[in-house]
C-alpha cells in the first residue's frame, strides 16, 4: 500500500509523463504501473479525453463559490465575446440563481469577470428592489481579484459603491458580509483602519468572527505592521480562538513587509513548534517575500524547500510570483521564473489574467514576455482559422491607453513570428470600439505605412458617435484625419455619417470646404444627388440631365429614387428621369444595360410600395406607365411577370394592362392560375374494426368461466391456498388461464413450488398458447430458483422469451429484487445462471444494477477474487462494473495489493484513469484511509464528478458517516470546478439528521473561510438545525413563503388574543393573508396599525399591494402605497407590483393609466413584466391607439433588455388597432410587412383572426382572408392561412373552414402547426370536437404515435372512460405502442373512476414519465441532426 | 409559386473581417460570376458591420461556382459561403445605405 503512495505522490510532482516513467521505475513497486496510464506516455495529462467545452457543464453544476473565493483553477477558456448574450436575459428566473449562473459561467470560461458584466448585474439587482442578504455577498465577492483588468482602486471603489447602495435598499449584513469587504480589501491592497472597521463593526451591532480577525491581521501584516497584528493575534489566544495556517501565512509576510526577511523564514519553524506543519500557502507567503526583495537564491531554495516538504506549486503560485517580481521592479529574474513553469492543463486562461493584471498594472513588457509563453497551437485548435493569438493582449493595451509605440511594436513582433495574421488592424478594430479618435488614427498611419489598405468604412465606428452626440468638431476632426491619410469620404461615408450631423447642405459644404476637403469628389455629388432626389424631382432631372455630372451607376442612388418617387406627385418628371436613366449609359456602370437597370428599377419601385401605397396612388402610376409608353420606354416579360405578380397581390389588377402596354405583346404569356383539389380520406374503416372485435369478444364469454375465476381470486385475496386448489380440482374442465394464473401466483407466494409447476404445467397442457403476465412469470422463476430448481427456472424464462413477454421497467427492478433474493440460497453459480439467460435471451438489457447481485453473492461469501473476476467479466460481456465500489473497499482492507493492481489497471483501461481515481479515493475515504485518500484526489488533473461526489455523499449521509463526508468535503476543497456549495450542504444534511448544531455552527465557519456563497437552500438548512436547538441565527434567513404561511397559521391561533404582536410577527402574519388570497383582510390591518403608528419595513408593503391588485383592488392598493411612502421614505412600488397595476389598469380599460404608469416605470429604469405589456398593448389594440402602442414598442426597444416578447404582440395589436379605426387596408399592410420580411419567423396572428371573428367583423375577415391566401400563393407563406383555418374549427366554422382548406391546400401540410393546436387544445377539458373536426377535415396530418397520446390526454381531461377504453383498444388492437405517460393517465382515470385498471399502472410520477419522453424526443432530435 | 424575377442565386456570407466593406465583398465574389447585388448591414450603432452579408448572383452558375470553391480567404480570413436558406432575403433591400 505505501509504494502505491509513494507512486502516487511522485507523479504528482513530475513535470511530464516522460520523467515520471523513470521515476516509477526507479520505485519498482509492483503497483508502478497503477498510474501509468494517468500521466505518462504520449497522453498530454490525466484527463486529456476528458477535456469539454467546459460551458457545457455550466448550467448543471456551479462551481462559482469556489471559484471566488480562491481563483486556482480554470476551465480552457475560449476567447468569445458574448458577454452582451450572458447580459441581456430577462429577469424572470430567481434572481440569485440568475445573477449567480452569468457570473459563474464568466469565472468558469475565463476566470474573470468583467466589469461591464458586474456592473449589468449590480444595476439589476438595484433595479428589482429588495436585494437579499446573499446578492450582496455575490457582488461583493467580486470586486476583488476577479476583475483583472480594474485597477486596484476603481475595485475598492466599486466595492464601497455596492455596499451602500445595497445598504440604502434594504439588504441585511451580517459578520459574512464584513469578512467578503475585508476578503476585498485585501485583494485590492486597500489601505484602511482595522480598529475603525472594528469599531463599524460594533456599531452595526455585528459580532467579528474567527475569519474576521484572520483577515484584520492579514491587514495589518499586508502593511508590515507587526504589532497591529499582533495585538489581534492576543486578542484571538485571549478569545481561544485557534490559530491556523492562514494566520501563519499572514505573519510571513508581515514580518517580510517589515523588512525582517529572516523572522519571516523563521514562522515556518515557529509553526511546526506549534504543531502545523507550513503548506502550499507558507511556502508561497515566503517566495513572494523573496520576490519583493528581488532575491533570486533564496526563491530558487524555497521551491526546492517546497518541493521536498510535499506542498505542490501549480502554475498560477509561479505566476503570482512573476507578478511580484515585475511590480518590483526585478524583471530580469522573471525569465527564470518563466522556465519553471510547467504549463498546467488550465494554463492558458490563468496566464491570460496575468497578462491582464500586469498591463493594468503597466507592466506591459513583462506581459509580453508572458504571451509568448503560449501556446500557439491553442488557437488553432478552437477555429480552423487564422492565427490570431494575443487579441485578448491588444485590447487590453487600447483600453488602457498604453503608449502608441509599444502597441505598434506588439503588434509587428505577433505578426513577424506568426502569431497574429492581423495585430494592427485588430488593434486598430479596439481602438475604434472605444472610439479612441487620436489612437485609431496613428494606428491607420502605421497600417498605411506596412502598405494594408486604408478604408473609408474604418472612419465609421468614430463618425457615427460624433453624430449620435451632434458633435460637429469632432466630424470635422475626423474627416480631417481621413484627408492625412489621403483619403477620400465616399457617397456611404458622406450620406450616413458625415452629412447629417450638420442642419443643411449648404452648411456641410462650407464646413467641409473650410477644412479644405474637395467638394468635387464623386462621393459629393452622389450623396447631394441622394438627399435631392428624396426632395425634389425636378431639380434631380435638372443635376442628372447635365452634361457634367459624373457618370454614376443608378444603384448609388437607387433607395433614394424609389423614395422620392413614391412621395412626389410630379410624374412629369418622374418620366423624365426613368427616360433619362433609360437611355443614358451613364447610369450603368456594371454589366447590365441602362434600359435593364431601368426597368428592374420599375419592378423595385412597385416592389417597394405597400398594398395601400399603391392602390391610393393608383392613378398617378397609371399616368406614369402610360406617359413611359408614350416615350418607347419597353420592359422585358420578366419584369412584366413580376410586376403583375406583385400588383395581383396587392388586388389591383387594374394597372396590369398599363404595364403590360410597355411589353412587346408577342412576349406576352399568361399564367394560370394553379388548380385546386381536396383532399379527403375515408373513415368507415374504422368502425368495421370496431364490430368485429365486439363480436369476438361475445364468442369468448363463458357465464360458469368468469364465476370460478372470481371465486378463486376471492380465496387468494383471503391467502386461503387449500380451498382454492380443492375449487380448481372439482371445476377442472372449467378453468380459464386467468384462473391458473392467480394460482400459480398463490403457491409461489406460499413457496409450495411444486404445486405452483404442477399447476403451470396443467394450465399449458390446456392451453399452450396462455402467457402470463410477466409479474407473474418472475415470481414463479424467484421460487423455483430458491428451491435449487435451477434448471426448472430457465425453462420459465426460456418460455417467457418464447412468449415474447415484454418486461417494462417495473418488471425490470422486479426481476433485480428476484437476483437478490436469490442470493442467500442458491449463490453465485445459481445466480450466473440466471443472468446469463436472461441477458442472452434478451429478456432485459444488461444494467449494472442487474449485475450486481451475481457480485454480491460473491461478496457475502468472502470471495474478493471470485468477485473482482465476475464484475471485469461483466465490463467485458456487457460495459458494466457492478459493485466495484464494494470490491475494492474490500481489497484496500484486505491490503491485497496485486489484486487492487489489477483492478485498477482494469477500471483505467476501461473507463479511463479519471474513473479510477474516484473508484480509489473512495475507497480510501471509505476506510479512513484520510492520507492515502487526499493523495488521490490531489491528482493533478482531477476535476470534480459532481454525479460521483453527490452518490458518495448520499452514501454516507445514509450511512451515517459523518468523518468520511467532512474528510471528503475538506479534500475536494481544491479540487477543479468542485461546486463548494453542494459540499458543505451534504456534510449540513448530516447535521440537520443527526442534529448537530455545533458541527453546523462549525461548518458555517468554515464555509467563510473559503469564500463559499452559500445558496439559499443552505442558509435554509443551516437555520433550521441552529433554529431545533435554540441557537440563535447569526444571518438574515432568506424568506421562503410556504414555510412561512405555515408557521403563521401557528402564530395566528396562539396569539390571535394577545394584543401585543410584535413588528416581525406582524409582517408574517400580514403576508400570509396576503398569499392566501386574504388581501382585504390585511389592508384592514395595516390600516389599523398605521392609525396607532406602526411602521413596517418595505417588503410587506410591496407585497399586500400586489396581492390587492391581484383582486383588481386599485383604490385600495393606491392608499397602501401613500400608506407606505409616508412611512417609508422614497418608497416605489418593486416591478412586480407596478407591473401588476399596469395589468390591472389594462383590464379595466384605463389604457392611458396604464400608458402612464409604463412611461413612469420606464423613466426610473424598472422593467415591466412580460405580461404587463401584452396585457397594455392589448388594452390599447382594441381601442385603436395605434400611436400608444408604437410609443410602447419603441420604449421598450430603448430599454436595452429583451422580455423574451414576442414582436408579434406589437404586430398583431397594431393591426386589430387599424381594423379597430376601420382601417383594414393599414392592417393588412403592416401584417404582411411582417410575414415577407426576410427575415420572418412565421410568427402566429391566430390573436387577430380570433379577435375579428369575435367581433363578426366581416370586412375586416374578408381583406385579411385574402391577405392570408395571397402569403400562401405567391409567398409559399402558410402561417397566416393555417392561422385562420385553425381559428375557424376553433370557432367552430367547420364549413368556412373546409373550404379555406379547399383553396389553400399547402394548410393540411403545416404539421407542426397542426399539431401544435392539437396540444393546446388537449390542455383543457371539453376540446375533443374540435380535434375530431380538424380529423375530419385532414385525417392524416401525423402520425398515430403523435395523436394517440394527445387524444387519450383529452378524454381523461374529460373524464371520459369509456371513450378512453375504446381508444386503449384500439391502440391495442392497431399495434401502436402506447407511452408510458398516456398509460398512466389512463391508469389515474380508471381509478378515479372507481375501476381497477386491466394493467399494471407504471410506477413512477407523471413528471418521471414526461421528462422520458423529452429525452426521448431531444436524442431522437439529435441522432437526425448528427 | 414565386414570381421568375424573385429568382436570386443567393450565398449568406458570415465571418467577414471587419477590414472589408460592401465594396471589396462585390469585388471578391466577382470572380465566380456576375454579382447582381451585395447587402452587408452595417449596424449603424457601432459602425461596424456584423459581420455577414448577401451575395446574389445573376447567374445559377456563379452561385454554383461560389459554392464549390472552399476555402474562401479574403484578407488573411476564411470566410464561411453557404447557400442562402432563408427565402426573400433583402427582398426589400431598397435603402442605399446598405446596398452599393
Amino acid at each position: 500500500m505505501a509504494a502505491l503512495l509513494r507512486s502516487a505522490r511522485r507523479l504528482k510532482f513530475s513535470p511530464s509523463g516522460l520523467l515520471h516513467i523513470t521515476g516509477t521505475k526507479r520505485n519498482g513497486p509492483p503497483l508502478g504501473r497503477l498510474y501509468s496510464g494517468a500521466l505518462g506516455g504520449t497522453r498530454p495529462g490525466v484527463c486529456g479525453r476528458q477535456i469539454g467545452p467546459a460551458s457545457g457543464h455550466a448550467s448543471s453544476s456551479r462551481v462559482w463559490p469556489y471559484a471566488a473565493g480562491c481563483v486556482r483553477n480554470y476551465a480552457v477558456a475560449t476567447e468569445q465575446k458574448d458577454e452582451a448574450s450572458v447580459v441581456v436575459r430577462s429577469k424572470q428566473a430567481q434572481q440569485f440563481d440568475w445573477a449567480l449562473a452569468k457570473l459563474d459561467s464568466s469565472v468558469r470560461r475565463t476566470g474573470r469577470i468583467t466589469k461591464t458584466l458586474l456592473l449589468r448585474i449590480f444595476h439589476d439587482i438595484c433595479r428589482t428592489g429588495y436585494p437579499s442578504g446573499n446578492q450582496a455577498l455575490l457582488l461583493l465577492r467580486s470586486c476583488g481579484s476577479l476583475l483583472p483588468e480594474v485597477p486596484l482602486e476603481e475595485r475598492t471603489e466599486l466595492a464601497h459603491r455596492v455596499w451602500e447602495k445595497l445598504q440604502e435598499l434594504g439588504a441585511q449584513y451580517d459578520v459574512s458580509h464584513y469578512n467578503a469587504l475585508l476578503k476585498v480589501y485585501l485583494q485590492n491592497e486597500f489601505k484602511f483602519s482595522p480598529t475603525d472597521f472594528l469599531a463599524k463593526m460594533e456599531a452595526a451591532n455585528v459580532q467579528p468572527n474567527r475569519v474576521t480577525y484572520q483577515r484584520l491581521i492579514a491587514a495589518y501584516c499586508q502593511n508590515g505592521d507587526i504589532e497591529g497584528a499582533s495585538t489581534i493575534l492576543g486578542f484571538m489566544k485571549s478569545k481561544d480562538l485557534p490559530i491556523t495556517e492562514a494566520v501563519f501565512n499572514s505573519l510571513v509576510t508581515g514580518h517580510a513587509r517589515a523588512g525582517d526577511i529572516e523572522s519571516a523564514n523563521n514562522i515556518l519553524s515557529v509553526m511546526r513548534g506549534a504543531g502545523i506543519e507550513p503548506g502550499a500557502d507558507t511556502y508561497i507567503s515566503l517566495l513572494n517575500a523573496y520576490a519583493e526583495k528581488g532575491d533570486l537564491d533564496s526563491l530558487k531554495k524555497t521551491m526546492e524547500a517546497a518541493e521536498s516538504a510535499d506542498s505542490s506549486l501549480m502554475d498560477r503560485d509561479i505566476m503570482q510570483v512573476i507578478f511580484t517580481l515585475a511590480i518590483a521592479g526585478h524583471q530580469q529574474h522573471i525569465p527564470d521564473m518563466v522556465e519553471r513553469l510547467r504549463h498546467e492543463r488550465g494554463y492558458v486562461p490563468d496566464a491570460m489574467n496575468l497578462c491582464l493584471r500586469l498591463i493594468t498594472q503597466s507592466q506591459e513588457d513583462t506581459a509580453f514576455h508572458i504571451l509568448k509563453t503560449f501556446p500557439t497551437l491553442q488557437s488553432e485548435s478552437f477555429n480552423s482559422d487564422a492565427a490570431n493569438l494575443g487579441n485578448f493582449f491588444l485590447r487590453h493595451c487600447v483600453n488602457m491607453d498604453t503608449s502608441l509605440e509599444k502597441i505598434g511594436s506588439f503588434c509587428k513582433e505577433l505578426q513577424e513570428s506568426n502569431m497574429h495574421t492581423a495585430a494592427l488592424s485588430f488593434a486598430l478594430s479596439c481602438a475604434l470600439e472605444a472610439k479612441k479618435t487620436g489612437m485609431s488614427l496613428e494606428l491607420m498611419k502605421m497600417m498605411k505605412e506596412q502598405d494594408s489598405p486604408i478604408r473609408p468604412h474604418y472612419f465609421w465606428p468614430l463618425l457615427t458617435q460624433h453624430v449620435k452626440d451632434s458633435n460637429t468638431a469632432g466630424v470635422v476632426e475626423v474627416v480631417k484625419g481621413m484627408q492625412e491619410l489621403e483619403l477620400c469620404p465616399d457617397v456611404e461615408t458622406l450620406t450616413n455619417y458625415i452629412l447629417p450631423v450638420f442642419p443643411s447642405m449648404e452648411a456641410a459644404r462650407q464646413a467641409l470646404k473650410d477644412t479644405g476637403i474637395s467638394l468635387d469628389s464623386e462621393g459629393f455629388v452622389a450623396s447631394e444627388v441622394r438627399s435631392v432626389a428624396v426632395s425634389n424631382l425636378a431639380k434631380l432631372y435638372t443635376i442628372l440631365s447635365d452634361p457634367s455630372c459624373p457618370s454614376m451607376d443608378l444603384s448609388v442612388f437607387r433607395g433614394s429614387l424609389i423614395l422620392g418617387f413614391r412621395k412626389s406627385s410630379d410624374v412629369e418628371s418622374m418620366v423624365k428621369i426613368t427616360e433619362l436613366l433609360y437611355k443614358d449609359e451613364r447610369f450603368s456602370k456594371g454589366n447590365s444595360k441602362a434600359s435593364e437597370a431601368t426597368s428592374f428599377f420599375m419592378y423595385n419601385l412597385i416592389d417597394s410600395m405597400s398594398e395601400g401605397e399603391v392602390q391610393t396612388q393608383e392613378d398617378k402610376l397609371r399616368k406614369y406607365f402610360n406617359q413611359l409608353q408614350a416615350q418607347n420606354v419597353t420592359i422585358s416579360v420578366n419584369i412584366y411577370r413580376g410586376i403583375k405578380n406583385l400588383l395581383e397581390s396587392y388586388n389591383l389588377p387594374e394597372l396590369i394592362k398599363d404595364v403590360v402596354a410597355l411589353v412587346d405583346p408577342n412576349d406576352r404569356v399568361s399564367s394560370s392560375s394553379a388548380s385546386a383539389f381536396t383532399r379527403f380520406a375515408g373513415i368507415e374503416g374504422k368502425v368495421l374494426a370496431l364490430e368485429n372485435k365486439l363480436s369476438e369478444l361475445k364468442a369468448e364469454s363463458k357465464p360458469l368461466g368468469i364465476v370460478l375465476k372470481q371465486a378463486i381470486q376471492t380465496l387468494c385475496a383471503e391467502e386461503n391456498l387449500q380451498r382454492a386448489l380443492e375449487l380448481k380440482q372439482e371445476h377442472e374442465e372449467e378453468m380459464t388461464a386467468g384462473g391458473y394464473a392467480i394460482l400459480i401466483n398463490l403457491c409461489c407466494r406460499h413457496d409450495n413450488v411444486e404445486e405452483a409447476l404442477n399447476l403451470k404445467r396443467e394450465m399449458s397442457r390446456k392451453d399452450s398458447s396462455v402467457v402470463l403476465d410477466p409479474s407473474k412469470y418472475l415470481t414463479l422463476v424467484k421460487s423455483l430458483s430458491k428451491n435449487s430448481k435451477v434448471e426448472e427456472a430457465v425453462d420459465i424464462l426460456k418460455e417467457m422469451k418464447e412468449k415474447d413477454v415484454v418486461l417494462n421497467d417495473t418488471h425490470v427492478t422486479m426481476l433485480f429484487h428476484m437476483l437478490n433474493a436469490v442470493v442467500p440460497k442458491g449463490g453465485a453459480p445459481t445466480i450466473r445462471r440466471l443472468q446469463d439467460t436472461i441477458f442472452t435471451l434478451g429478456l432485459a438489457k444488461p444494467t449494472g444494477n442487474l449485475c450486481s447481485p451475481l457480485i454480491t453473492a460473491y461478496l457475502d461469501s468472502k470471495d474478493l477474487p471470485g468477485a473482482l473476476d465476475a464484475a471485469l467479466e461483466c465490463q467485458k460481456l456487457y460495459g458494466h462494473l457492478p459493485r466495484i465500489h464494494d470490491i475494492i473497499v474490500g481489497l484496500v482492507e484486505k491490503g491485497d495489493t496485486d489484486l487492487l493492481q489489477k483492478a485498477m489497471d482494469f477500471v483505467s483501461q476501461e473507463r479511463g484513469e479519471m474513473t479510477m481515481l474516484y473508484d480509489l479515493f473512495f475507497a480510501f475515504l471509505q476506510t479512513a484511509r484520510y492520507r492515502e485518500a487526499r493523495k488521490i484526489i490531489e491528482t493533478p488533473g482531477l476535476r470534480s464528478r459532481p454525479g460521483r461526489l453527490h452518490w458518495y455523499a448520499e452514501k454516507c449521509i445514509s450511512s451515517n458517516q459523518m468523518e468520511a463526508l467532512e474528510q471528503m468535503v475538506e479534500m475536494t476543497a481544491k479540487l477543479f470546478e468542485c461546486d463548494r456549495d453542494e459540499m458543505y450542504s451534504y456534510v449540513l444534511r448530516l447535521c440537520k439528521e443527526t442534529n448537530n448544531w455545533e458541527k453546523a455552527e462549525a461548518v458555517w465557519m468554515k464555509m467563510q473561510e473559503e469564500n463559499v456563497i452559500p445558496r439559499e437552500r443552505t442558509l435554509h438548512m443551516l437555520a433550521d438545525v441552529l433554529k431545533n436547538n435554540g441557537q440563535e441565527v447569526p444571518f438574515e434567513v432568506p424568506e421562503s413563503w410556504y414555510q412561512q404561511a405555515a408557521t403563521t397559521q401557528q402564530v395566528k391561533t396562539a396569539t390571535s388574543l394577545s394584543p401585543a404582536v410584535s413588528g416581525t410577527e406582524f409582517q408574517t402574519r400580514l403576508m400570509a393573508l396576503c398569499k392566501k388570497g386574504k388581501a382585504k383582510e390585511a389592508y384592514k390591518m395595516v390600516k389599523d396599525t398605521d392609525k396607532k403608528g406602526v411602521a413596517l419595513s418595505p417588503a410587506p408593503y410591496d407585497v399586500l399591494i400586489r396581492a390587492l391588485l391581484a383582486e383588481g383592488a386599485i383604490e385600495d392598493a393606491m392608499a397602501v402605497k401613500d400608506i407606505a411612502a409616508s412611512r417609508v421614505p422614497g418608497f416605489q412600488l418593486s416591478d412586480i407590483a407596478s407591473s401588476l397595476l399596469i395589468i390591472t389598469h389594462s383590464k379595466k380599460g384605463q389604457y392611458k393609466e396604464a400608458l402612464e404608469k409604463l412611461q413612469s416605470m420606464l423613466q426610473v429604469n424598472h422593467v415591466p413584466s412580460q405580461l404587463a405589456i401584452t396585457r397594455l398593448v392589448q388594452v390599447l389594440g382594441s381601442n385603436g391607439d395605434v400611436a400608444g402602442i408604437q410609443e410602447v414598442e419603441s420604449r421598450l426597444t430603448g430599454l436595452g433588455t429583451s422580455l423574451s416578447l414576442s414582436s408579434m404582440v406589437f404586430v398583431n395589436n397594431t393591426a386589430l388597432a387599424h381594423i379597430k379605426n376601420g382601417d383594414v387596408e393599414a392592417a393588412v399592410e403592416v401584417l404582411e410587412a411582417v410575414f415577407t420580411s426576410p427575415n420572418s419567423t412565421n410568427p402566429s396572428m391566430s390573436f387577430v383572426f380570433r379577435k375579428v371573428l369575435e367581433d363578426n367583423n366581416d370586412k375586416a375577415l374578408d381583406k385579411l382572408n385574402a391577405m392570408a391566401e395571397r402569403l400562401a400563393n405567391h409567398f409559399a407563406c402558410y402561417r397566416p392561412a393555417s392561422d385562420l383555418f385553425l381559428q375557424l374549427l376553433d370557432m367552430d366554422k367547420v364549413e368556412d373552414a373546409k373550404f379555406m382548406l379547399a383553396r389553400c391546400n399547402a394548410v393540411a401540410e403545416q404539421k407542426d402547426v397542426l399539431v401544435s393546436y392539437l396540444a393546446q387544445k388537449s390542455q383543457s377539458p371539453g376540446q375533443l370536437g374540435k380535434i375530431k373536426a380538424l380529423l375530419s377535415l385532414i385525417p392524416d396530418f401525423t402520425e398515430k404515435e403523435v395523436l394517440y397520446p394527445y387524444l387519450m390526454k383529452c378524454h381523461v381531461m374529460d373524464k371520459d372512460l369509456s371513450s378512453a377504453k375504446a381508444l386503449h383498444e384500439q391502440i391495442q388492437k392497431e399495434g401502436v405502442v402506447i407511452d408510458e405517460l398516456s398509460l398512466k393517465r389512463l391508469a389515474v382515470l380508471y381509478h378515479t373512476e372507481g375501476e381497477t385498471a386491466p394493467f399494471t399502472e407504471p410506477p413512477e410520477s407523471f413528471k418521471f414519465y414526461a421528462d422520458k419522453l423529452k429525452e426521448r424526443a431531444a436524442k431522437v432530435q439529435t441522432t437526425a441532426e448528427a | 409559386m414565386a414570381a421568375p424575377t424573385k429568382k436570386v442565386f443567393e450565398v449568406f456570407v458570415s465571418k467577414v473581417p471587419w477590414t472589408v466593406a460592401g465594396k471589396e465583398m462585390r469585388e471578391y465574389f466577382t470572380q465566380f460570376g456576375p454579382v447582381k447585388k451585395c447587402l452587408l448591414p452595417f449596424d449603424k450603432d457601432s459602425g461596424f458591420h456584423r459581420g455577414f452579408c448577401w451575395v446574389g448572383f445573376s447567374t445559377e452558375e456563379g452561385l454554383n461556382n461560389a459554392l464549390q470553391k472552399d476555402p474562401h480567404v479574403l484578407e488573411g480570413a476564411k470566410l464561411q459561403v453557404q447557400r442562402n436558406r432563408r427565402p426573400f432575403a433583402g427582398q426589400r433591400s431598397n435603402r442605399d445605405g446598405e446596398q452599393d
